[in-house]
């Protein structure tokens, strides 16, 4: 509903009403227009630009049309699908582990009566620094000799001797996903506690007089309410994590033997290491039709097919 | 108190602790390492609080790197970029609710992708088109690159903020006589302050955090970000780990005191960026 035409009373009469229809038009166009036109120069045609470096086979200066043969390259490349399966290994962990220990603690500062805040901006530390010097702190604990992880593991006897974390493909693959955990939590965290504080307390006040265990009130009361953040964080989480590429870049480059490169990751090695920018366009493509999907998910969740996203 | 309480209490607070000790414990190393001499980053065990603590890591890594160029290159970059960001969405989320739109639910769907675009892929457009247009090294082909994903974000939010501001204020305003203009700045926009301030904060950070489009677009030196600048000092020969730390603890010093303190604006952006504004 238009919202002027509600008072239609009190503004210019109906005979007018084309005209005021071509002036809501053109300021509605004034309002607009300026997002738009600068998403057109900063987004479209960039994007646009990919596709068509993703057509081209492009070595240096020289550069040759050649249609869709870098799709089919790449799908046939082994190395791509490899790098696939890293990108889902290394998002279902993280994602999971995000939603694990966010909810977790979620729930206890939920529960938290005191300095409330204080533990709130504390849990949000980790994902105020910037990635890319998160990983450095890591690189630093994760070193071999000297790094305080081989000490405390070492000191506990978890391990008898000191782990080269990122020097083998496993323990890599395990150190950047655990990097990322750190860094993901807090915003799952934050999402959780949104939502766990729009439950009405009277639903567990009943409950508990009903004589609902703890655990019983989580499964009925806490869960059905969380769900739908749940969906809704989990689809965004896995956006964002696929699409990461700092705390990887930094830590490993992709090494060690690509045990750690993810799609982005891949992408960037071949367009600035191997100078593919052709095949690397088109891993980007691929890569972003995976994220679109997830997307297509993401607004279905939350309804925005329709009314464009009106309660 | 009965025992069984008492038990869940410890039992709470513990986890607590706990929790709280694993999250801050990398942030509390990387200050430990940067105050240490550098004789004593390499005893074993380590040490976990120095009583020789000293800046010399700070000195040192200053010494040698233009640590406060790259702050202030951040600074600039990230403040550019929330000011396009936040004006443009303004106008937008303005004109979004204040207007009956046709294409409503294609100009969200619209927003939502490329807000979701994944940044790798568009390094390679950019980085083709910044060093043909020249502008390579430059502030602009930052503020440029970082706007395509904190102007959809920031059009997002502001749309949710700027829904609940009611339309009978600018009716009202309309019928005084106001031009359209003169209501979106003077009517709505002071009423949107909390949400234009939580979405430039979030813009800041993002811009503040970013990293790979500034690794592309970025080969002087002296053109880097913090982020770059620090990424950059590692494995590099003749950097010690105290000065690494010590680097890092200087790139996240600023946006962590900021943020803690107006961290109520930030969880506010958080949870309208990933739900509705």
């Amino acid at each position: 509903m238009n919202p002027t035409n509600r008072t239609a009373a009190a503004l210019p009469a109906p005979r007018y009403g084309r005209r005021l229809k071509w002036a809501q038009r053109r300021a509605a166009a004034a309002f607009l227009a300026p997002a738009f036109i600068f998403l057109a120069f900063v987004v479209v045609f960039p994007l646009g630009q990919a596709f068509v470096t993703s057509l081209y086979r492009i070595r240096g200066l020289r550069s040759s049309f050649v249609g869709f043969d870098n799709y089919v390259r790449t799908v046939t490349d082994e190395a791509f699908w490899s790098s696939l399966g890293t990108s889902l290994v290394f998002t279902a962990s993280c994602v999971a582990a995000h939603l694990a220990i966010g909810l977790g603690l979620a729930l206890l500062l939920n529960r938290v009566t005191v300095a409330r805040t204080l533990f709130r901006i504390a849990f949000l530390m980790p994902w105020i620094i910037a990635p890319a010097i998160g990983a450095t702190i890591f690189l630093w604990m994760l070193e071999p000799q000297f790094g305080v992880i081989n000490y405390l593991l070492q000191s506990v006897g978890a391990i008898s001797e000191p782990i080269a974390w990122l020097g083998r493909p496993w323990s890599a693959l395990v150190s950047v996903i655990l990097v990322d955990v750190w860094r993901g939590v807090p915003f799952m965290m934050l999402l959780m506690l949104a939502g766990l504080q729009t439950i009405p307390i009277e639903l567990y006040e009943a409950a508990r007089i009903d004589g609902a265990t703890p655990l019983q009130q989580f499964r009925y009361i806490t869960l059905p309410n969380l769900a739908y953040l749940m969906i809704v964080g989990t689809t965004l989480d896995i956006i964002n994590t696929i699409r990461h590429f700092d705390i990887i870049a930094v830590m490993t480059g992709g090494g060690p033997v690509s045990a750690t490169e993810v799609l982005p990751v891949l992408l960037y090695n071949t367009a600035f290491r191997a100078n593919r920018l052709g095949e690397a366009a088109t891993i980007g493509i691929l890569l972003l039709g995976i994220v679109l999907a997830f997307s297509i998910v993401y607004i279905r969740a939350m309804r925005l097919d329709r009314d464009g996203g009106r309660d | 108190m009965t025992r069984s309480t008492l038990l869940t209490r410890t039992a709470f607070w513990l986890t607590l602790a706990v929790a709280l000790v694993v999250f801050l414990f990398p942030i509390y190393w990387m200050v430990n390492t940067s105050l240490k001499p550098s004789e004593e980053i390499f005893l074993s065990p380590p040490t976990f609080y120095s009583v020789n603590w000293t800046f010399d890591a700070y000195f040192d890594v200053l010494a040698n790197r233009p640590l406060f160029r790259y702050l202030i290159n951040s600074f600039i970059v990230a403040t550019g970029t929330t000011i396009v960001a936040v004006s443009l969405s303004a106008l937008t989320a303005y004109g979004f609710t204040r207007f009956k739109i046709r294409f409503a639910t294609a100009f969200i769907v619209f927003l939502i992708f490329t807000k979701m675009l994944p940044e790798t892929l568009l390094i390679i457009p950019y980085f083709q088109l910044m060093s043909k247009l020249g502008l390579i090294n430059t502030y602009l082909s930052l503020i440029l690159a970082y706007s395509s994903f904190a102007l959809p974000f920031a059009a997002w939010i502001l749309i949710g903020f700027f829904r609940s501001i009611p339309t009978e204020l600018d009716e009202a305003a309309m019928i005084d006589g106001a031009s359209r203009l003169d209501i979106f700045l003077k009517v709505v926009l002071p009423l949107a302050r909390p949400g234009l301030v939580a979405v430039a904060m979030f813009t800041f950070l993002l811009a503040w955090n970013a990293y790979v489009f500034a690794l592309v677009l970025t080969t002087d030196a002296d053109m880097f970000v913090i982020s770059v600048g620090v990424a950059n000092l590692v494995g590099e020969y003749q950097v010690e780990w105290n000065e690494l730390m010590a680097a890092a603890l200087v790139g996240a010093a600023p946006v962590l005191v900021i943020f803690s303190i107006l961290n109520r604006h930030l969880v506010e952006a958080i949870t309208a960026g990933a739900l509705k504004g």
